[in-house]
């Protein structure tokens, strides 16, 4: 007798069961072959011929295999006898899984549209949250609000305070419960090692007060340490302490150098302390009541409970303009203005984080409306197990409740999938930020952050599936029962529903296609910055007033670093300069030769000075337009002051005669020294490429009769990077006391500046071809899924005439009307929109016509693309095939 | 367009009808119910071991049927299957779902049985 077990082991040895399984089909085969064989010899065929009948349906039965794996996937578990919620929920979670594990493709479509969706949202509001709705890290942070003054009439928003009205301010105001003046300078840290650049803040002893902090040891400032030429006092950071003094609690009474003068080391400020941003030290701000130092200092004050910050504001005003009348009138100008904390530090950042997460909230509601179609078009498919399991008893409660468990899988499997993607995703964003971000922004992902994943996921599950669910559970039994009607077919209503989806998804993908167009197409990046960006570097070395008392000891610092900067192989050019492109302003009020007469306290707008030496617009690249630029022989102050102009300010002042020859003076000074302008300067894009040009003045740093500390720029043959172990070396052989610091190549600084632009620019893009492609699948299922149920109509137009060409323009008609339906809405959505993308945008409209031109092409193309493909399989229909479908 | 009965849609939509019908009252193995169908069917319908088994271990992963190892006195090990009560309720739906076709059918076309 032949092995019926080794042939029927041999036909489906790709059957992949696991073990006993797999030879119990084989034993149950086996024998039915033998009992077919022993049938035929006693009807008298010969062993041959009962063999060859015997195995011959196995032999024509290509797919018997794929039937029998499929059949044999271990059977569902019977649903517990009596009703018990949380065992129904089990039971259901159960077959939830397997139905996931039996249809990949589809539960991997779902599950991929979801944690795209949300890893977009995930990343976008933890960075908003950690911006914008954490509480700041300090003790009733609400109450916190930024002091500041303003001048519009100098064209300046914020001035900085004025010591004279810091006094005044803290003194009469009737709204604050305490205020807290600083300024943030740096420090040369010597004789602790090496010598180190720290930043530190000068604060008012008040500020321990506001902030509500406790030092971890010592005392605060006493009343007359914070008071002009007081006792020289610091209290040290937290990880200051740590690092030189590993947190050694004898450190009360030891000196600090900084800038080479001595201070006693008091207190020791606690972890918290991360207010002034970046400070590493405190020391006394000593603020003078009849300071000539200007408008610099910053203010931070705690509101008494109750107090609105327009309250506050007007008590301020009222202090401020009352000083007018004790001899302080240039406060005709100024007036404080008062910011929440947080709105002073990010407000830069809120339109962008609003319109990021709008996009992204777009995107995962394409995903949604996908994945509804998509759950619509499987609940026909299973309208006969829903009718089934109707029959058999189940009610449409407990349907529902299956169906929506179903959908509670995916969707928690694509919250989990989102939310990893999605921590991935913050981490990249973060690593982009600007590093003027401030230090007490905390990015981590908190309850708030979970809980709103949470929300989006579960509102997505509720979005795709109850509403599919509904619909299968109202499935006609006997109708879907009925041998003829296995392939339930959609009503009306379904099939609007469907078209509604489709329409809408790809109104909003056409909306947030616009936006990523007119983002891409700013110009930004097109601008000429006026300065040299490749192969420059810039670094800082802080003189110390101390040992730099003299202007002359600074001229000649410079000259000697710059000498040997020169020297050094591959450097090009070297200079320095106060204040060069992309490293902030210093502002004056300048008046010019020919300007009307201006009122005693009329100030002309603020004007942007630069302080530069011999060689620095070489190094930098800047053009002059017109006369020349300044070289050694320009002498001191006392020879023939010098200035040069950009092309801003003699545009301003001279709009019709040439610069060169002119006079200008500070605008303060009665005495009348004039600089006479030797040259013009093309503008510079000094605060950045996106940034406004102000009118600016340059003048010898050598004609400057004040110490000050200059950038130093060096132009380099090749990569900019390879000079700063040289230049290191120099600066340590000049003074060795004096770090090198705030080194970076002008690309590099460039690039920060850009970074917001470029980087919602990017997610932007990013996030709409997501949802182009999202749309594009919608499109192809839904249309695919309409010719399936078509085909019985399009066999008999084929029959009664209809050629293939006629059949693909009828599809591609219906499906087109869907894409041109939704580029409409898209269009008028997208419209009505752009203004709030005006804020965002440089050098483009938001209606700009190119834009709108190319998205609905684009959109048009695809639908067309996910059009042809079921069109022309339609077109391509057997018509008697197609009949007989049915 | 002829139609050639027994029609391949027909017989996959009433094999599981079949199959249940067969195992209602006793419990029979894949050999015996295939030969109950040929023979009920006086040849009509025939079932061979490839389009069976697929069919018969569908309805057990459905719960409609269980399948039972048994060994019998000086027979081999046969796996014998059985209606479940889950299958019960499935036959009676669709039985009354065929009587009802048979029945549309009939007033249609004044035939007796589809």
């Amino acid at each position: 007798m032949p092995d019926w077990k080794r042939i029927v082991r041999e036909r489906l040895a790709a059957l992949k069961l696991d073990g006993s399984q797999e030879s119990e089909v084989f034993d149950e085969l086996a024998q039915h072959l033998e009992d077919r064989y022993e049938e035929l010899l006693e009807a008298g065929v010969s062993p041959a011929d009962a063999e060859r009948l015997a195995i011959e349906p196995l032999n024509t039965s290509p797919s018997l295999v794929e039937a029998l794996s499929r059949a044999r996937h271990p059977r569902e578990p019977e649903p517990p006898a009596r009703p018990n919620h949380l065992s129904n929920l089990l039971y259901d979670m159960r077959i939830a899984l397997r139905g996931m594990q039996r249809k990949p493709a589809f539960s991997f479509m779902v599950v991929g549209m979801l944690a795209l969706g949300i890893a977009g949202n995930a990343a976008i509001f933890s960075t908003f949250n950690s911006l914008f709705l954490k509480p700041l890290p300090f003790r009733d942070s609400a109450r916190f609000i930024d002091l500041d003054e303003t001048a519009p009439q100098w064209n300046l928003h914020y001035t900085g305070i004025a010591e004279n009205d810091l006094f005044a301010w803290r003194e009469q105001n009737t709204t604050f419960d305490g205020m807290a003046f600083f300024d943030n300078p740096d420090f040369n840290l010597s004789r602790m090692g090496p010598p180190r650049h720290v930043q530190g803040a000068k604060v008012t002893r008040d500020m321990l007060d506001v902030l509500g902090l406790k030092l971890v040891l010592g005392r605060n400032f006493t009343p007359d340490e914070d008071k002009p030429k007081g006792e020289k006092v610091v209290l040290l950071g937290y990880s200051l302490w740590q690092t030189l003094f590993s947190g050694d609690r004898g450190v009360l009474g030891r000196t600090l150098v900084l800038d080479n003068e001595p201070y006693k080391i008091v207190g020791v400020l606690p972890r918290e302390a991360v207010f002034p941003d970046r400070a590493e030290l405190w020391v006394p701000l000593a603020p003078k009541s009849d300071s000539d130092n200007g408008w610099y200092l910053s203010g931070i004050g705690r509101l008494k409970p109750g107090v609105t910050p327009l309250q506050a504001q007007a008590d301020l005003t009222r202090v401020h303009k009352a000083m007018i009348g004790a001899g302080r009138s240039v406060n005709k100008i100024t007036s404080p203005i008062l910011t929440p904390l947080r709105e002073r530090y990010l407000g830069d950042f809120r339109t962008t984080s609003q319109v990021l997460l709008v996009a992204v909230a777009v995107v995962l509601l394409i995903a949604c409306v996908n994945i509804a179609a998509l759950m619509l078009v499987r609940a026909s498919s299973r309208a006969h197990e829903v009718a089934v399991r109707t029959a058999i008893g189940a009610s449409r409660g407990r349907i529902v409740r299956q169906l929506l468990t179903e959908t509670g899988m995916l969707a928690l499997v694509g919250g989990i999938a989102g939310v990893m993607l999605g921590r991935l995703a913050l981490r990249a964003i973060v690593s982009l930020l600007p590093d003027t971000m401030p230090r007490w922004i905390d990015f981590q992902l908190d309850f708030r952050f979970a809980a709103f994943c949470m929300v989006v996921t579960a509102a997505s599950a509720l979005l795709f599936g109850l509403f599919p669910a509904l619909q299968a559970s109202r499935a006609e039994v006997s109708g879907t029962l009925h041998v003829s009607a296995r392939r339930a077919t959609f009503s009306r209503a379904q099939k609007g529903t469907l078209n509604v989806l489709v329409v809408s998804e790809i109104g909003l993908a056409m909306a947030l296609l616009v936006a990523s167009g007119l983002l891409a197409f700013q110009k930004v990046t097109h601008v000429d910055p006026g300065f040299r960006v490749d192969n420059v570097l810039a670094f800082e070395a802080d003189l110390d007033e101390h040992k730099y008392s003299k202007a002359e000891q600074c001229v000649a610092f410079y000259q000697n670093l710059l000498d040997q900067l020169r020297a050094v192989p591959g450097v090009v050019a070297a200079g320095g300069a106060t204040t060069p492109p992309l490293h902030g302003h210093w502002g004056q009020f300048f008046r010019a030769e020919g300007d009307p007469p201006r009122s005693p306290n009329e100030k002309s707008p603020v004007v942007l000075q630069v302080l530069v030496t011999p060689g620095y617009f070489d190094a930098i690249g800047m053009t002059v337009v017109a006369g020349r630029q300044f070289d050694d022989h320009d002498g001191t102050l006392k020879d023939h002051p010098v200035a040069m102009v950009s092309e801003a300010f003699a545009r301003q002042h001279w709009p019709r005669a040439s610069a060169v020859g002119k006079h200008i003076s500070y605008d303060y000074d009665n005495k009348g020294k004039w600089w006479e302008v030797v040259g013009v300067l093309r503008d510079e894009k000094h605060y950045g490429l996106d940034g406004e040009v102000r009118p600016a003045v340059y003048l010898p740093e050598r004609q400057w009769p004040y110490p000050r500390t200059l950038m130093v720029v060096a132009h380099t043959a090749s990569n900019p990077e390879a000079l700063i172990g040289p230049a290191r070396k120099i600066l340590a052989s000049i003074d060795p006391d004096l770090p090198l610091y705030n080194v970076h190549t002008m690309s590099e600084r460039l690039d920060r500046s850009l970074w917001a632009r470029r980087a919602y620019s990017w997610l932007f893009g990013v996030f709409s071809l997501v949802a182009l492609v999202l749309a594009a699948a919608g499109i192809y299922g839904v249309i695919s899924y309409a010719v399936s149920q078509r085909t019985h109509e399009i066999g008999i137009r084929m029959a009664v005439g209809a050629t293939p060409r006629e059949v693909l323009a009828n599809v591609l008609r219906r499906g087109m009307v869907l894409v041109g339906a939704g580029t409409a809405i898209g269009l008028a959505v997208a419209l009505a929109a752009a203004g709030l993308l005006q804020k965002l945008l440089f050098g483009v409209s938001p209606r700009d016509p190119l834009v709108y031109g190319a998205v609905v092409l684009a959109v048009v193309g695809v639908g067309l693309l996910a059009n042809a493909i079921p069109a022309r399989r339609a077109a391509s229909l057997d018509p008697v095939k197609a009949l007989r479908t049915e | 367009m002829s139609i050639r009965l027994p029609d391949r849609e027909l017989k996959k939509g009433s094999a599981e009808l079949l199959v249940l019908s067969l195992v209602e009252d006793r419990a029979r193995h894949g050999y015996e119910i295939s030969k109950l169908i040929e023979s009920r069917s006086e040849g009509m319908l025939k079932f061979n071991v490839a389009s069976l088994y697929p069919l018969v271990y569908r309805l057990e992963s459905r719960g409609w049927i269980q399948g039972k190892w048994v060994e019998k006195a000086g027979q081999r090990r046969r796996r014998y299957y059985r209606i479940t009560a889950q299958g019960r309720k499935v036959l009676a739906a669709q039985r009354q779902g065929w009587k009802q076709f048979a029945e549309a059918v009939r007033r249609i076309a004044g035939v007796d049985y589809a």
